[in-house]
């Protein structure tokens, strides 16, 4: 059975209205991760000489086990925002005469197949093979494998189960998330407790007692078991009570936005369809959890004017990026609706810079605590706040002219992540790239303040142009609404 | 109201629309008839502007309707759950929809008020999202919606599909008073032919993408589809059943 569901998915992949996208993202992606690769095989070669030369006075087998559970939990941190889902689409399946447990054993399994498990290998185990079978044996050499082993297939399920989760409640995400960066906090800033002390102490046993590299094992298994499980419970639960009412939905009214007339009640849909389905709601959510980025960067005087730029973009910005790069597939479901309504195309763009613009202003607010960093952290917020509602916005809105995939809102937002991976944030990396080409040369020759006027002065003239570009984005679109309607209507 | 000239679609080889010449009178009802892929909805599809035809154009009141938005003020339609904005309330998509021609919600509610027999209590006030309604109360709220926008031309693509026998019903006396007493133009597509030639006055009968009958209706115009559709089967069938049963 499960051949024929991986021979069901390459068939997807290859059918698929947008193979040549897709190829040409993983090919990116493939040197990026063959680049990588070659990157981390290199520190994993030379490992007991970076030891050596940062622990000087530590034995080098001790300081390695020290460094592995750091490594874990750094991992996890990078899995729980990039690690992309596993995907089958499972309603046709579910009436079948196939085995529930091997659609579950499937999805679940096929969780393992991410380069994510390859880095602990390539890292540790080059280590493991050269300095601690050399100096204690290959039994023990054996258990820190199986250990490794057992880390990583429990970080593995684990990230995959609490991005699960945060496809039904979005907030579980910000909270490990939360819980994550407290544990980093704890140990590194305050000294609360040191995870490398415990690596220390687990490892160090490790080595009398080998047998104890069964107990990563047992968690990685108990780990893989609760992903089965949930996604057991919600197989049933997803598909079969899709149509059953949880609650009273209640109508609303946006006030404020009703003085805009048309546009504003466009705005008010749009706003509605955000908050009323799942993956539009984790793009909110996880717009909300980059408004930490700054603490990351601004907490390290390493970084310049130059990353507080990447972050004022990033933080009010993201939400354009994140949720602007599937314009207009958000709305696929009733597209011909809003072609042969009475709206207006300018109205309806208007609409989308009236959203943006709201975004933006509320990110813009909530940024503002960072003026702890500098005031000059504020100017530069303020700046791309600027950039991004005029030239960010205007950029998403020409590639949704080109977007003609269409995004079911209303089925399979449990089973899948799309919108927030890896291959998301590659697509927007040109987004981040044009401010650094104007700002760039300008900060090389140490005039980042001219730079970032420059900036400003573009942001302004394209907001105060923007009914042009909004002709512009209307004659594109005329050129372009037959192919658009025809790739939505495509299910 | 509605001229078509040399109209012509085809997707991957197979011409699947033409007509050379269709015109639609102002006032008329029509309805269109025809088996899976004879090219109803995309027939459909190029009088509203969705699709673009390879050759020919649609004319409404006079003026080609690929690319003007002046027909939108006049022509209401529903062809499918693809018309509904779905993660709204009712309510708020029929003021939505209201409030593009320029009525305020107490309008809106008011002709909403006329359709409370149609609605049969199941769409207002039900605390329901539309994707949460079963197809026939989605296909409800899509009417619902046309009336609101006191169009000159209607159009509704299988209507009957899926709402209840009683649903119908009122859908059938509604759409002959639009037609009757207000001089709303409707073009009506359906499998029911029953329904159909009760409602409309002139039946087109597609077959392949062409318009191969077009006739007024009357006393004998459901024997004529029914011959068609049976295509002489249903005859040799009902003997077939009365041997079984005289055995």
């Amino acid at each position: 059975m499960i051949s024929t569901f991986i021979s069901h998915e390459l068939k997807a992949f290859w059918r698929s209205r947008n193979t040549g996208k897709s190829i040409a993202i993983r090919v990116v992606m493939g040197v990026l991760i063959l680049y990588l690769f070659l990157n981390v095989l290199f520190v994993g070669l030379f490992l007991n000489k970076i030891l050596e030369s940062v622990f000087p006075n530590e034995e080098l087998i001790k300081s390695f086990c020290g460094i592995i559970l750091i490594y874990f939990l750094f991992d996890l941190l990078f899995r729980l925002q990039l690690q992309e889902l596993s995907t089958l689409r499972v309603q046709p399946y579910l009436h079948l005469p196939v085995k529930r447990n091997s659609i579950v054993r499937y999805l679940a399994l096929s969780g393992v197949l991410s380069v994510f498990n390859l880095w602990p290998f390539v890292l540790f185990f080059p280590f493991v093979f050269k300095i601690v079978a050399h100096d204690l044996g290959m039994p023990v050499a054996l258990a820190f494998c199986v250990a490794i082993i057992g880390l990583s297939i429990f970080n593995n399920y684990l990230a995959l189960y609490i991005k699960r989760k945060s496809n039904m409640n979005g907030w579980i995400f910000l909270i490990a998330a939360a819980v994550l960066v407290l544990v980093t906090t704890c140990d590194f800033k305050w000294h609360l407790f040191s995870i490398q002390n415990i690596s220390y102490l687990f490892f160090g046993h490790l080595i009398t007692v080998p047998a104890l590299a069964l107990l990563p094992l047992l968690l990685g298994v108990v780990m893989y078991y609760f992903n089965f499980l949930y996604l057991k419970n919600n197989l049933y639960l997803e598909q079969l009570t899709a149509h059953k009412i949880k609650s009273y939905k209640s109508s609303t009214d946006i006030p404020y936005l009703s003085r805009f007339g048309k546009v504003g009640d466009l705005t008010a849909n749009e706003i509605k369809l955000i908050l009323r389905n799942k993956r539009s709601r984790s793009a909110l959510i996880m717009g909300l959890f980059f408004m930490f980025y700054g603490l990351i960067f601004y907490t390290n005087a390493a970084y310049g004017d130059g990353f507080k730029v990447f972050v004022g973009l990033f933080m009010t910005g993201i939400f354009i990026i994140n949720y602007g790069q599937f314009m207009f597939s958000w709305q696929a479901s009733h597209f011909d609706g809003l072609l042969v309504g009475k709206i207006d195309f300018a109205d309806f763009l208007k609409g989308k810079y009236l959203l943006f613009t709201i975004v933006s202003t509320v990110a813009f607010l909530l940024t503002t605590p960072y003026v702890y960093f500098g005031w000059n952290v504020l100017v530069i917020h303020f700046v791309m706040y600027l950039w991004n509602i005029g030239v960010t916005a205007t950029i998403v809105l020409f590639f949704a002219n080109r977007n003609y995939k269409r995004i079911d809102l209303s089925k399979g937002a449990a089973m899948n992540w799309e919108g927030v991976g890896a291959t998301q944030l590659l697509l927007s990396f040109p987004l981040f790239l044009l401010p650094y080409v104007f700002y760039g040369p300008f900060a090389f020759f140490k005039h980042s303040n001219i730079g970032l006027a420059v900036l400003a002065v573009i942001a302004i003239i394209a907001i105060t142009t923007r009914n042009y570009w909004i002709k512009q984005l209307e004659a594109d679109y005329k050129t372009k609404r037959y192919k658009i309607a025809e790739g939505f209507r495509n299910k | 109201m509605i001229e078509i000239k040399n109209l012509k679609k085809v997707y991957g080889g197979v011409t699947v629309v033409n007509v050379p010449q269709l015109t639609i009178a102002k006032g008329e009802s029509i309805g269109l008839v025809g088996n899976n892929g004879a090219g109803k909805t995309t027939l459909f599809r190029m009088i509203l502007d969705l699709i673009l035809p390879e050759a020919g154009e649609v004319l409404s009141n006079g003026e080609v309707v690929a690319g003007s938005e002046s027909w939108k003020s006049y022509t209401a339609s529903y062809l499918d759950e693809g018309f509904l904005i779905d993660y709204l309330t009712p309510e708020e998509y029929l003021y939505f929809i209201g409030g593009l021609h320029q009525q305020s919600q107490p309008q809106v509610d008011e002709t909403l008020a006329q359709l409370g027999d149609f609605f049969n209590g199941e769409i207002l006030r039900t605390g329901k999202y539309i994707r949460d309604l079963s197809k026939g109360n989605q296909c409800k709220v899509g009417v619902a919606s046309c009336l609101l926008q006191n169009p000159q031309l209607l159009m509704l693509d299988e209507p009957f599909a899926n709402i209840d026998p009683s649903t119908q019903f009122r859908l059938k006396n509604m759409l002959k008073d639009l037609n009757k007493s207000k001089g709303i133009t409707t073009i009506v597509s359906s499998h029911d032919l029953n329904h159909i030639t009760d409602v409309c006055d002139r039946i087109l009968l597609m077959e392949k993408g062409v318009i191969i009958k077009d006739i007024a209706t009357s006393s004998s115009t459901l024997n004529e589809l029914e011959d068609y559709f049976g295509v002489g089967q249903t005859f040799t069938a009902a003997v077939k059943v009365d041997e079984e049963e005289n055995h």
